[in-house]
């Protein structure tokens, strides 16, 4: 295994402390991550995995506990520059996909470089670079609300690669997919390891965890990692 | 500061544009009432701004040291002896005295300035610079005709030749001919006006002989105007020196306060706007919620929504602002800001047409702009930070 | 009072402005009691957001005050005819001198803003910080002197009456009279030539020097300089800029060029004028913020450039200001 990408040493992320509805989705969870591995989180509904990769994304910040992205700890980083560090070096696919409806597959793949510095053809170059290499270059002005499942799937794929990121981090991916579907997503997923890239999913989905393609598991029950290290 | 990159504001505004037209049917309301009051206000700037224009131009011409009598605090008929008494003052030049009233006229309901025209005709020093359009001048001596402006003439519906017929002070229908038609830089004034031969208008009002209405004063030096009024309010202390600058002042006040009555109408209306505007900002649909919350998501930062807020709100009072000014204009410009007229009626029944002069002017647009955008940008500020602080994580758990 | 429309839109957008900075300032004031950068509170998270929200009103209130300040000019220039005596701002500010003061406020709280704007903007670059204190406590100064700006513009208003009679720039920068403005009118107009181009040449000298070599007294220098040449500025537009404007060498008033009749020249000659003071000014205030590790790369990228704008400014005022000296055919030979 190559060099640690990602580090999480005693993270603890707690809602409403103190309240009598306080809930702990990520308990004292230590994790390392490397560069290219596909690392899959899995448990049981409530057992904090999409709390995990919000963490290991810095889309939130951990109560306790640090987190290291590229040997930085982003633990008590402001809300303005995690954001950055969420830019430069992560990708999300989203469970529902979340793309917005009413612009071009173009336009949705682009959008995360918006309040980036870089020229809109610069942008633009880019998004076509990425619409070809997933296969969407007919559909590339189309609004997404007429594509098929698969193609969204891959327009969200798209949107996550943009920023050029050296992890994709998925959310249930498989959810809303077939299994024909869910298999081209676990090559898409193979050949951006390839590339060099880190993925990490969070699912529940048998089809994923017992997948060859993935390097190794993670089982999460009541906001704590049961097998690690695996 | 900063590294800036153009790009990246042209990038947010081009997104802020393609979203608000995506919504333009959510949109549309929240702009046409906008639109409605800045039509409304700048309508009331531009009217304001126009009949001060006028009046100052009429000013100009107006002499420059204007004597009336006061009794019982109006104005009352002035005795020729006091212009003898003015003209021994040194520093002045010619006394004229000066014969006008203002005439109801029952059918029309409007009301008339008959002023008199004397033997020395319409070049006596400090009388309104009227141009004739059609027909001839009062000769000296002539009596029984009239001279109407073109207002009165379309009032009435009569041209050169016809008659125009006055009550007088006894109660009988004196008829007089209109030989002549005119017009003059500002049409405030004039367009009321009936000009008469003097001895008619005496007759007419039934003035003594020793009366005038007012007395027009020349002053050889026009900084010693302000010394010459108090040395005749010296002498004659039920005199009302009215300078020019006086006069000026008194127009100047009274259309800001015309404006200004209108203007506290708008304020009510801007009121309500404001309330409204909130609401709409607050009350993000269930989309444009999911929308941030995707944005967030993807990486977008909390000042990047809150520029995309802005853009949008700017592009919104933009629209409004600029469609409210263009019909504002075209208002008091080619409809004579007709739906004010009720508002200002009673003031002057024969309202003249006015000529907006076609130019922007940056200070009246400036002021508009602090009376409808700003305020609608401030209402706007709290609710999109209130969008742009959703947890970038939210979408994750949306089902 | 006066009704008019540019009266209510400065009275409106005042009582906004103060809306926004007292709002800024009470979050401000809490952000200041509570604000712990090591906790990864809930609470400390929603105060790091109440920043964002800060942020935006100090500009919206900022573009706010400088869209207000050439309002106010101008207002004071459309007014005027109403009074008697009155033939430029100076006699509506003369027709109720609390004027002067709104005057003095104005300018005072623009400066006042758009430093703490700067600083804002500093400030959010370093990932610690390290200015939330200074920036929160200025905030707290800031409040009260809008509060008053905004107090001193109601009394000017709602205190002018039209009947009273006013004296104007020709007595009032006469050269003859009186008090500070005929002082300054009166000033011996070649002297002063001599130390308002000779302190560009000063100033600019000592931009280039800062470009060159990075020495902290410098920088004291340059923004001492600045202030310096505001003042010198200000009392030559008064005692021969502002005649050579007029073509008449006995017209000395700072307001008139900003009539019509003058191309509007005063507006561009005071905003580079100001702009370039305060960015001279910016390099020295910034200087003792230098000693913050995490801000001091940020401040001593922008040094430089604040420098050049500010050279660029002050040169670009100074061409309009002495434009008319070079090529009309007006001087004021036979008068120093
Ligand atoms: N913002 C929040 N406020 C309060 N509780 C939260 C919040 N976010 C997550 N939780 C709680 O944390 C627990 C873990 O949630 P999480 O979404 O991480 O689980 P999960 O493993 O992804 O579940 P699933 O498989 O159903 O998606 C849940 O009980 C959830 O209710
Ligand atoms: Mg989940």
């Amino acid at each position: 295994m190559s060099r640690k990408m990602i580090s999480l040493e005693n993270v603890t992320r707690v809602y409403n402390q103190g309240r009598p509805n306080e809930v702990r989705p990520v308990n004292e969870v230590s994790l390392d991550i490397g560069h290219g591995e596909i690392l899959v989180l899995k448990g049981p509904s409530g057992s904090g995995k999409t709390s995990l990769l919000a963490l290991v994304g810095c889309m939130i910040r951990p109560t306790s506990g640090r987190i290291l992205v590229a040997e930085r700890d982003v633990a008590k980083l402001p809300e303005r520059f995690l954001t950055g560090v969420r830019r430069d070096t992560f990708g999300f696919v989203f469970q529902q996909l979340h793309l917005i409806p009413g612009i071009s597959v173009l336009e949705n793949v682009m959008l995360p470089l918006y309040p980036l510095e870089i020229g809109f053809t610069a942008a633009k170059r880019r998004a076509l670079e990425l619409t070809e290499q997933l296969g969407l270059t007919h559909r590339k002005g189309f609004k997404v609300e007429a594509l098929s499942g698969g193609e969204r799937q891959r327009v969200a794929i798209a949107r996550a690669l943009i920023n050029a990121p050296q992890a994709i981090l998925a959310d249930e991916p498989t959810a809303h997919l077939d299994a024909g579907l869910s298999g081209e997503l676990m090559q898409i997923f193979e050949t951006l390891r390839g590339q060099g890239k880190t993925v990490v999913i969070a699912t529940h989905d048998p089809l994923v965890h017992d997948s060859p393609l993935i390097d190794r598991v993670a089982t999460m029950r009541d906001g704590r990692i049961l097998d690690g290290d695996g | 500061m900063g590294s800036y990159h153009l790009g990246r504001h042209l990038k947010i505004l081009e997104f802020a544009l393609s979203s608000m037209l995506r919504r333009r049917t959510k949109n549309l309301g929240l702009v046409l009432v906008f639109a409605a009051l800045v039509f409304l206000l700048s309508s009331i700037v531009f009217l304001t701004g126009a009949l001060r224009t006028e009046a100052l131009a009429t000013l100009e011409a107006s002499p420059q040291l204007l004597v009336q009598r006061a009794m019982a605090g109006r104005h009352a008929l002035i005795p020729l002896g006091y212009g003898e008494l003015i003209a021994r003052l040194p520093g002045v030049g010619s006394v004229t005295p000066r014969y006008w009233g203002y005439y109801y006229d029952i059918y029309t309901g409007a009301n008339y300035t008959l002023l008199g025209i004397g033997d020395q005709g319409l070049e006596s020093p400090g009388s309104t610079p009227l141009r004739l359009v059609e027909g001839s001048f009062i000769m000296p001596g002539q009596r029984r005709v009239c001279l109407i402006g073109e207002g009165v003439a379309e009032v009435r519906g009569t041209r050169i030749g016809g008659m125009v017929s006055l009550r007088d002070a006894r109660g009988w229908m004196q008829e007089y001919e209109v030989i002549g038609l005119f017009a003059s830089p500002s049409r405030l004034l004039t367009n009321d006006l009936i000009l008469l031969p003097e001895a008619d208008l005496k007759a007419h009002f039934g003035m003594p002989d020793d009366r005038a209405t007012d007395l027009m004063v020349e002053v050889y030096n026009p900084h010693e105007v302000d010394n010459i009024s108090r040395k005749i309010l010296e002498r004659l202390p039920d005199a009302r020196p009215i300078s020019h600058a006086e006069i000026q002042r008194t127009y100047e006040t009274l259309f800001n306060w015309r404006g200004g009555l209108l203007l506290a109408m708008f304020l009510g209306a801007m009121a309500a706007f404001m309330i409204l505007a909130w609401d709409k900002a607050t009350g993000l649909s269930a989309d444009e919620r999911r929308e941030i919350g995707i944005l967030k998501a993807i990486g977008w930062e909390t000042s990047d929504i809150l520029e995309l807020k802005l853009w949008e709100g700017a592009a919104l009072a933009l629209v409004a602002f600029l469609a409210g000014v263009t019909a504002g204009y075209a208002h008091v410009q080619r409809f004579g800001a007709e739906l004010l007229m009720p508002v200002l009626e009673g003031w002057s029944t024969l309202f003249p047409a006015i000529d907006l002069a076609p130019r922007i002017d940056p200070y009246a647009l400036g002021v508009l702009f602090s009376l409808t955008v700003v305020p609608y940008i401030v209402a706007t500020v709290v609710p999109s930070w209130k969008a742009a602080i959703t947890d970038p994580d939210r979408v994750m758990r949306a089902s | 009072m006066i009704l008019h429309p540019g009266i209510l839109g400065l009275l409106i957008t005042a009582v906004l402005v103060l809306g926004l900075v007292l709002y800024g300032a009470y979050l401000g004031a809490i952000v200041l009691v509570r604000w712990d950068l090591d906790s990864s509170s809930e609470e400390q998270l929603a105060l790091e957001r109440k920043t964002y929200l800060l942020s935006t009103l100090m500009g919206h209130a900022m573009a706010l005050e400088i869209l207000s300040a050439l309002i106010f000019l101008y207002t004071l220039e459309d007014i005027h005819a109403i009074f008697v005596g009155a033939m430029c701002a100076t006699g509506t500010l003369n027709a109720n001198p609390v004027g002067w003061w709104v005057l003095g406020a104005k300018i005072l709280g623009l400066l006042f803003c758009a430093v703490w704007i700067v600083l804002n903007r500093i400030d959010q670059r370093a990932e610690d910080y390290p200015l939330t204190r200074l920036k929160y406590g200025l905030l707290l100064l800031l409040a009260p002197l809008l509060a008053l700006e905004t107090w001193l513009l109601f009394r000017f208003f709602l205190g002018l009456d039209p009947s009273v009679i006013t004296s104007c720039c020709g007595t009032l920068f006469s050269g003859s009279g009186a008090g500070v403005g005929a002082e300054i009118a009166g000033l011996p107009a070649f002297p002063l030539m001599i130390a308002f181009f000779g302190g560009t040449a000063v100033y600019l000298a000592a931009g280039t020097l800062n470009l060159r070599q990075a020495r902290p007294r410098l920088r004291y220098l340059l923004a001492g300089l600045s202030l310096w040449m505001l003042g010198i500025s200000l009392a030559s537009i008064i005692a021969f800029i502002s005649s050579y404007h007029y073509e008449l060498p006995t017209h000395h008033c700072p307001f008139c060029i900003l009539q019509a009749d003058y191309h509007y020249i005063g507006y561009p000659m005071y905003l580079t004028l100001f702009a370039a003071t305060f960015y001279g000014l910016m390099v020295g205030i910034a200087e003792p913020l230098r000693r913050v590790a995490s801000v001091e790369g940020v401040i001593a990228a922008a040094q430089p450039r604040w420098t050049r704008l500010s050279m660029l400014l002050f040169g670009l005022f100074v061409v309009i200001a002495a434009w008319p000296m070079v090529f009309s055919d007006f001087t004021l030979e036979g008068y120093y």
